[in-house]
């Protein structure tokens, strides 16, 4: 793509009055998602969400609701943390806040299929670096959930050429992206790093959004932009994909992402891919209860 | 604060399936994986567990702890694990028991393969389903070619190679007659197109579907028979090289290695593993389903 067609696209993202505000605890979140100690963490956390009435009551009524089988529904977010873990609670946070930056309407892309994907992606992200000794865990599952935020502004802000795109997709079951390249001349990653620009996301985290469909185009954080394009693909062929049949053959461990990780990990080459495999099968059925559960019934922000 | 020790991921509320499982059974299950190569999901303990009680009424073991000192100590480990395996993999077969593994047959492989040899004289393909058992899956392989011989197979020859170990197996199968039980998974489409009425409510299989079978006795350790299978386009061995140790398993993989053909595609059971068994294979992903690949000679993967 030329210079001044990305350019033609950050300004259209920069100016268009309908693209949403990210909810002012969303950053600080994501912040708080990579540093480390628990214990501060947490107060945090809940510190933070009192600043947002609507995020904090929306968060207690998903860690009420019958996914999480506690016997009495939390009353606090503090209360919430214990009894579910932080992790859950930032995942439902995360979630919440990115659910609202965008509204119901408009969706091209199921908004429940789309949702599934980014949080499973974000899971397979943490579960695979957690494989990795020295990968940063939690800075996968940021870098996992917002991989794909560019969907949102194709929904948003090219909603017709879009819907050409994901019906050609549906069709010739091809992948979204190239779907995207051959209707629209731009794709996702395109949309995504200009709105992850205007947002300021990490520098990592951008690279991760524009490059995940083309690793080699990535300068920094190739091992990142390697793990989230595997794990997206992972979830794409273990049914957290883009809601229809994809006729693609994923050969992970021949993937140049896969040698890109190896150097980067000594400990990729024992991994027991199968095993992960069906591992992450076991967390798909999760992570459709707590999508249904946040997108739901969810009530719409006023 | 101090937060209450907890798992990283606290357990869900309690279903049907996940109630009450006694760690042990997760100790089993890593077991069962490392020995045989089946994986039990989480949300499948259950089952894993019924076997397991069925297996200590048996024996008189009181409880799972009781029961894995059995499977874990001589004498008799061996043939426990044995009983075991059986009790977890009886009643899984029927006929089209894995859709996505057709799916992925029909829609990416076989376009490949057709697309490979096209340059071939005689347009030939040939199927070896190894461990045929009852024939459940030769039948399901047969009427899915059927219904690409007026498309992707138009013009092509299809011949399914079905062998088993046992004599008896090999019989039932050739007489292709099959209850509810055997049948739960086949459409009414299926049903009308390639089957005629039985006895006692049964169907039978069709002539034309028959006529694309071979079914043989064959043992897989037979090292001077396995020599003769050569030219497969693809194999499937299903729950068979479970009940193998690692040796033997070994050497039947390394076989089935060369009897493919460069392109070729071998198949294990939907949670089955070939571990690190042989790493001339490539695992491959598919939607809902892998696969091994001997890398055809144009890729450059070999």
């Amino acid at each position: 793509m030329t210079a001044s067609f990305t350019e033609t696209i950050r300004e259209r993202v920069q100016g268009i009055e309908t693209m949403p505000a990210i909810p002012a605890v969303f950053l600080p979140l994501l912040k708080l998602l990579s540093s480390s100690g628990e214990e501060a963490k947490v107060d945090e956390v809940v510190r933070l969400v009192s600043y947002d009435n609507t995020i904090a009551a929306q968060c207690l009524r998903v860690a009420g609701s019958p996914l999480f089988g506690l016997a009495q529904p939390p009353k606090s977010i503090k209360g919430a943390v214990i009894s579910l873990g932080l992790r859950r609670v930032e995942t439902i946070l995360l979630t919440c806040c990115l659910g609202q930056a965008f509204p119901a309407k408009k969706w091209v892309l199921d908004p429940v299929v789309f949702w599934r994907h980014s949080l499973g992606c974000a899971m397979v992200c943490r579960k695979f670096s957690e494989k990795l000794a020295t990968a940063d865990a939690e800075k996968a599952y940021m870098a996992g959930l917002l991989h794909d935020i560019g969907f949102m502004v194709n929904c948003l802000v090219f909603s017709k050429e879009f819907a050409t795109a994901m019906e050609r997709a549906c069709q010739e079951e091809i992948p979204l992206d190239e779907a995207e390249q051959a209707t629209m001349g731009f794709t996702h990653c395109d949309t995504g790093r200009a709105l992850a620009e205007k947002w300021k996301l990490a520098d990592d985290v951008i690279e991760v959004i524009a490059h995940h469909h083309a690793i080699e185009q990535s300068q920094k954080a190739q091992p990142l932009v390697a793990l989230v394009h595997l794990s997206d693909l992972l979830c794409r062929m273990r049914g957290l994909g883009y809601g229809y049949y994809e006729r693609h053959k994923a050969d992970l461990i021949g993937d140049p992402a896969w040698a890109i990780l190896s150097k980067e990990y000594r400990d990729l080459e024992g991994m027991d891919l199968v095993r992960f495999t069906f591992e992450l099968d076991e967390a798909v059925a999760e992570i459709h209860s707590l999508v249904a559960t946040v997108f739901g019934s969810a009530p719409a922000r006023t | 604060m101090t937060i209450v020790t907890q798992p990283a991921t606290p357990p869900l509320a309690p279903s049907k399936s996940s109630e009450a499982v006694d760690p042990v059974y997760r100790q089993i299950r890593d077991l069962v994986y490392k020995v045989s190569g089946i994986y039990k999901a989480e949300e499948k303990l259950y089952l894993l567990a019924d076997g397991c009680g069925r297996r200590m009424k048996q024996l008189g073991a009181r409880n799972p702890r009781e029961y894995w000192d059995q499977l874990t100590s001589q004498p008799g480990r061996d043939g426990e694990l044995r009983q075991l395996l059986n009790e977890i993999t009886i009643g899984e077969t029927c006929l089209f028991r894995s859709q996505p593994q057709l799916d992925a047959l029909r829609k990416v492989i076989l376009p490949e393969i057709v697309a490979e040899k096209t340059k071939q004289i005689t347009k030939r393909l040939r199927i070896w389903s190894a461990g045929c058992s009852t024939g459940e899956e030769s039948y399901t392989l047969a009427m899915n070619m059927l219904e690409e011989s007026e498309r992707l197979l138009k013009g092509w020859t299809v011949e399914i190679l079905a062998t088993d170990l046992n004599d008896r197996s090999v019989e039932t199968a050739k007489a292709g007659i099959y209850g509810d039980y055997a049948l739960r998974a086949t459409t009414e489409y299926f049903r009308r197109k390639y089957f005629s009425a039985g006895e006692e409510k049964k169907l039978q299989v069709r002539p034309e579907v028959k006529k694309l079978i071979t079914f043989s006795r064959l043992n897989l350790q037979d090292e001077s028979k396995m020599l003769f299978m050569k030219g497969m386009d693809l194999i499937f061995c299903c729950n068979v090289l479970i009940y193998f140790d690692g040796a033997s398993k070994s050497k039947v993989i390394n076989h089935f290695f060369s009897n493919l053909n460069f392109g070729g595609y071998f198949f294990l059971g939907t949670s089955e593993s070939l571990m690190k068994l042989n790493d001339q294979f490539h695992l491959v992903h598919f939607p809902g389903t892998i696969a091994y690949w001997k890398p055809s000679l144009k890729s450059g993967k070999l």
